[in-house]
């Protein structure tokens, strides 16, 4: 079976629990297959559970979830070492951060100091406790959620940190006739408890593995460093993206062609995941949300100023 | 487009600089045209400029531009009360008339008023490109070019002078284009430039414009390479003529004959114009010394003679003159101005106006005009000239013995340089050896030169160098020049063989026509400055020689001999019988060879032929137009059959498919830069149907992203390809 048609298999999979997020799925995929995590950003109820539930579901992985609130410790996150009378000594009991895949449920409500251990064991893929370390078993995927409505009693994340995140994703209202077609599905059953596995885990270490192989030609990355570089270059914004944030883009550029049965990136991959990875890497100017001007408009702007290389001549 | 406003200060300076510009056009024209008020057409800039600045609305400016239009032509052009009825009806029956007048093609009939408007409405639509320029474009290059060409040519071919014009026109335009492109800088980056900002641009670039000016003003100036383009392009055509050494000098009259030799362009610029019944030669002056290198006049100054306007003068020879001399008249028209009068051989009287006294130097025959004692220039003045015959049996009577009856110190005219190679000397006396009388020798020497390879050259004429005499050199080494080299050797060789002579300068006769009160007028240009040679013959004076070949000898001589065939004189009659092919001018002498022939042909037949040349070229260009305009139509085509016969691979493949990206262009298919290609697929395939594009696009990404440069099936592609490109082709 090929990378490709091995992926279709575990989207075709979640879309028998999710309709009509097509894009959503291919797009967490993408970050799982690019060692990166998402934050997805929206109102509860639109189902980012049930995609993060189907996803692990698929791959056979274990999954985890972690309900932040205002009173959760870091060591509620990370685990604690308990002393063992019959052995002893103390024994570290792993927390819900160490699993496969792991759903940290608005992030926002806990304070600071969870928020930072959290989001340093994304960045490392361990645990530190008591002064031992432990590896997060690969693969490692947290998929992080905030509700942007309530703000009250919130922690928002730093920008700095939000670029822990791979992804800044919003899921959105389903449309009428996937509605109705969610209300039917779970009319008589639940459908996630009948989902199958998919794809074992060994294989996912393969397709992670096929992903750095996509090849990334000279004009592609000379067009994304451009992108970049225009966000560092517009008016409204007050910090551009970083290096590290190009290359983030490409990495989830080469999953994501990967997802698309390529070998190569092409520019259209590249104005695809652009916002959802450049969207949440920049700072902008008070003015612009004054002026009610998004992130991902921004982005979107600048793609269209940006030319694309469509031949190497010319190119420095 | 989206225009991004300009900071005021910015453009205050900008329009300032414009209108320096748009002044150093002004002026030429001004000048040139012989157009006062220049302050009026100075304003209307100004105010355009500023009314620009305020940002007034149309509305406003118009009218209050054409309030001032009509306020400049009554202050210009009415004597009435502005505002009356007069005014307005003279205006306006001006301006009907001159409708009239275009409508029936008379462009010479367009009242001066009327030319003040459409200078005005040029004006106006300039001005507006000028805002244009700046203000959207952001950009003056063209305008400055434009500036510069149009004062170089100005200053090239006119008598306008653009000295000053052109160092002013760098600085202002250096300034305006360094302005122009630090608002394109701010711009692009979005922001207002702040004073510090403006500070940090404008000061380096004032600074090196300033500099550079500085420097380039203070260099020492090279002087033109070449005095006028024209002879020059010639001489660049002909291949010679700028080679090392040689210099181009152009033809024409000169006071300096010092050092004679090399090249020289031709020049036809109308000096005078003369009025007379016959072909005259005209003298200027004459001159002594030869040097070896050119001539000189080293004598004692001889006190100049006053002459009263039409009294006779004494002239030599005046004493022999024969019955069938004749009485002529000339008039002389100058247009260009000459130190010294031109006349005739003969000459016996001037006539001039009354308020100039005239002055005659004896010894080198100058004469010249003196007003209030001040030299004066005549636009005209009349001569009458006494024709005169020399009879040739008295000439070959003439001795060498008779010289010593003359009463005249010859010693200036038998004048040659120490280091005259011998050679010279023993050529001369070869050559009048055989004759006896002293016409006779100079006669031999004058007919020496067309009989013995001596070629008419204008521009492979050398210069003697270093210890190198200029008629050595001519006589044995070059054998080609032009009127100066004859000239000169003929005297030197006179002068070896003991006859007195001079060298005389002047005009050959010119072009002749009969003018519209029946007479005929000889048009002089520079092309038909001359030298020739006088030798004094015992008894008669002072005579004119042509040694020149391909000009005849003006002298008349009355035939009071019978001659037979073999005598030396019996070629001059022939070549009297055809005067008009042996009288050239030099440049009817090119015509016969090279390259040059072929332009002076070209240009001959497209002067006459200008209707048909104009109507070839609309042609020409109206077919180009309609090639360029249906490209959509035969591209195609052609790369259809061209990419059939190559082989398919990547290479091709890529150029194939740029060739259909261009293509789909020219359809109406506009692809902009943030476009991917496969976006653009889409929008094409949507309008033809199928997904032929996007196949096409996939391979093509797959090489240049992917690196894939093998496909199973280029011929597959190549047949898609050609579908779309026929598609495609509109």
């Amino acid at each position: 079976m090929t990378h490709a048609q091995v992926i279709d298999k575990v989207l075709a999979n979640i879309d028998k629990v999710m309709i009509g997020k097509r894009d959503i799925a291919e797009l967490s995929l993408t970050a799982l297959l690019a060692g990166g995590h998402v934050l997805l950003e929206d109102v509860p109820g639109v189902g980012k559970t049930m995609m993060v539930k189907a996803l692990a579901k698929s791959i056979g992985a274990s999954f985890k979830r972690i309900q932040f609130t205002p009173d959760l410790l870091p060591s509620d996150v990370l685990g604690v070492s308990i002393y063992n009378p019959r052995e002893m000594q103390f024994e570290f009991r792993p927390g819900p951060i160490v699993g496969n895949i792991v759903l940290a449920d608005e992030i926002n409500r806990t304070s600071p100091k969870t928020q930072a251990a959290l989001l340093e064991s994304m960045e490392e893929s361990s645990v530190t406790v008591d002064g031992e370390t432990i590896r997060i078993p690969q693969p490692f995927f947290v998929m992080a959620t905030q509700n942007p409505i309530e703000y009250e009693g919130t922690y928002p994340l730093p920008e700095a940190q939000l670029d822990r995140f791979l992804f800044k994703l919003k899921m959105g209202y389903p449309q009428r006739g996937e509605e109705i077609e969610v209300l039917s599905r779970a009319e008589k059953t639940v459908p996630i408890d009948h989902l199958e596995t998919v794809l074992t885990i060994q294989e996912l270490a393969e397709l992670q593995l096929a992903v750095k192989e996509v090849n990334v030609d000279h004009t592609i990355k000379t067009y994304i460093v451009d992108c970049a570089s225009e966000t560092r270059n517009t008016p409204h914004v007050y910090l551009g993206v970083s290096p590290r944030g190009s290359l983030a883009l490409m990495k989830s550029c080469q999953a994501y062609a990967l997802i698309k049965g390529r070998t190569y990136v092409t520019p259209d991959d590249v104005k695809y995941l652009a916002p959802f990875v450049f969207g949440h890497r920049m700072i902008l100017r008070s003015e612009a949300k004054y002026e009610g001007i998004t992130s991902n408009e921004i982005v979107d702007r600048i793609l269209t100023r940006v030319s694309v290389p469509i031949d190497r001549v010319g190119l420095k | 487009m989206k225009e991004v406003r300009t900071d005021m200060r910015f453009l205050i300076l900008m329009y300032a600089l414009a209108f320096i510009l748009l002044w150093e056009w002004l002026l030429p024209v001004i000048e040139l045209t012989d157009t006062e008020y220049i302050t009026v057409f100075l304003f209307f800039i100004g105010i355009s400029f500023i009314f620009g600045l305020l940002r007034m609305k149309w509305w406003l400016s118009i009218p209050l531009k054409l309030i001032y239009l009509f306020w400049s032509l009554h202050y210009v052009f009415f004597e009435t009360v502005i505002l009356s009825r007069e005014t307005v009806s003279l205006l306006i029956t001006d301006l009907l008339s001159n409708i009239g007048i275009i409508a029936a093609w008379n462009w010479d009939g367009i009242t001066n008023p009327f030319r003040t408007v459409l200078f005005f409405v040029l004006l106006w639509m300039t001005i507006y490109l000028i805002r244009h320029w700046i203000e959207v474009r952001k950009s003056i290059l063209l305008f400055y070019a434009l500036t510069v060409i149009f004062i170089a040519i100005l200053d090239t071919f006119s008598s306008y002078s653009a000295e000053g014009a052109i160092f002013r026109i760098m600085v202002s335009g250096l300034l305006l284009i360094g302005l122009l492109t630090i608002s394109r800088i701010s711009d692009k980056h979005g922001r207002k430039i702040g004073t510090g900002m403006f500070a940090a641009f404008s000061l380096p670039l004032l600074f090196a414009v300033v500099c550079s000016s500085a420097f380039a003003s203070i260099m020492p100036d090279r002087g033109p390479a070449w005095d006028d383009p024209i002879p020059f392009l010639k001489s660049v055509v002909q291949g010679e003529g700028i080679g090392s050494g040689s210099f181009v000098a152009k033809s024409g009259y000169d006071t300096d004959d010092s050092k004679l030799g090399g090249a020289f362009s031709q020049d036809s610029t109308v000096v005078f114009s003369a009025t007379v019944p016959k072909k005259q030669y005209w003298k200027i002056e004459t001159k002594n010394t030869y040097t070896s290198k050119g001539w000189e006049q080293r004598s004692e100054e001889a006190i100049p003679v006053n002459i009263e306007p039409g009294s006779l003068l004494a002239f030599s020879g005046a004493d022999n003159l024969l019955e069938e001399d004749k009485f002529l008249h000339a008039e002389i028209n100058m247009k260009e101005q000459l130190p010294f009068l031109v006349y005739p051989y003969g000459t016996s009287k001037i006539h001039t106006r009354t308020d100039v006294v005239l002055q005659n130097q004896e010894d080198n025959g100058r004469f010249w005009v003196l007003k209030d004692g001040e030299e004066a220039e005549l636009d005209s003045f009349g001569i009458d000239l006494i024709e005169r015959n020399y009879s040739l049996k008295a000439l070959r009577a003439t001795s060498m013995d008779d010289y010593a009856l003359e009463s005249m110190d010859f010693s200036e005219y038998l004048q040659l340089p120490e280091q005259l190679p011998a050679r010279v000397r023993e050529l001369a006396l070869t050559i009048t050896g055989k004759e006896e009388s002293v016409y006779e020798k100079a006669k031999s020497i004058e007919r020496y030169f067309a009989r013995n390879g001596f070629m008419y050259d204008q521009q492979n004429v050398a210069v003697p160098r270093g210890a190198e005499d200029y008629v050595d050199q001519f006589l044995f080494d070059t054998k080609r020049g032009y009127c100066d080299n004859f000239s000169t050797s003929m005297v030197v060789m006179l002068r070896a063989s003991d006859i007195p002579a001079r060298w005389v300068k002047g005009f050959a006769p010119g072009e002749g026509k009969t003018n519209s009160e029946g007479k005929m007028e000889y048009q002089v240009t520079n092309n038909e400055a001359h030298s020739w040679v006088e030798a004094y013959i015992p008894g008669f004076g002072w005579m004119p020689f042509e040694p020149t070949i391909g000009f005849s000898n003006m002298t008349g001589i009355e035939y009071d001999l019978e001659l037979d065939m073999s005598d030396p004189e019996a070629p001059d009659m022939e070549e009297r019988e055809k005067p008009e092919t042996n009288k050239e001018t030099p440049v009817k002498k090119d015509e016969d060879n090279g390259v040059l022939a072929f332009f002076n042909k070209m240009d001959k037949f497209l002067r006459e032929n200008a209707w048909i040349g104009i109507a070839v070229l609309a042609v020409i260009v109206f077919i180009a137009w309609q090639v360029y305009k249906h490209r959509g139509k035969w591209i195609p085509k052609l790369l259809i059959n061209a990419y059939r016969k190559r082989q398919a691979d990547w290479v091709t493949y890529t150029k194939q498919y740029k060739g259909l990206l261009k293509q789909l262009d020219r359809f109406g298919f506009k692809r902009t830069d943030s476009m991917t290609l496969s976006e653009y697929a889409k929008t094409v395939d949507t309008h033809f149907g199928g997904r032929r594009m996007k196949m096409l696009t996939e391979a093509y990404e797959r090489g240049l992203y992917g690196g894939y440069t093998r496909h199973d099936d280029w011929a597959g592609l190549q047949e898609i390809w050609e579908d779309l490109i026929n598609r495609a082709s509109c």
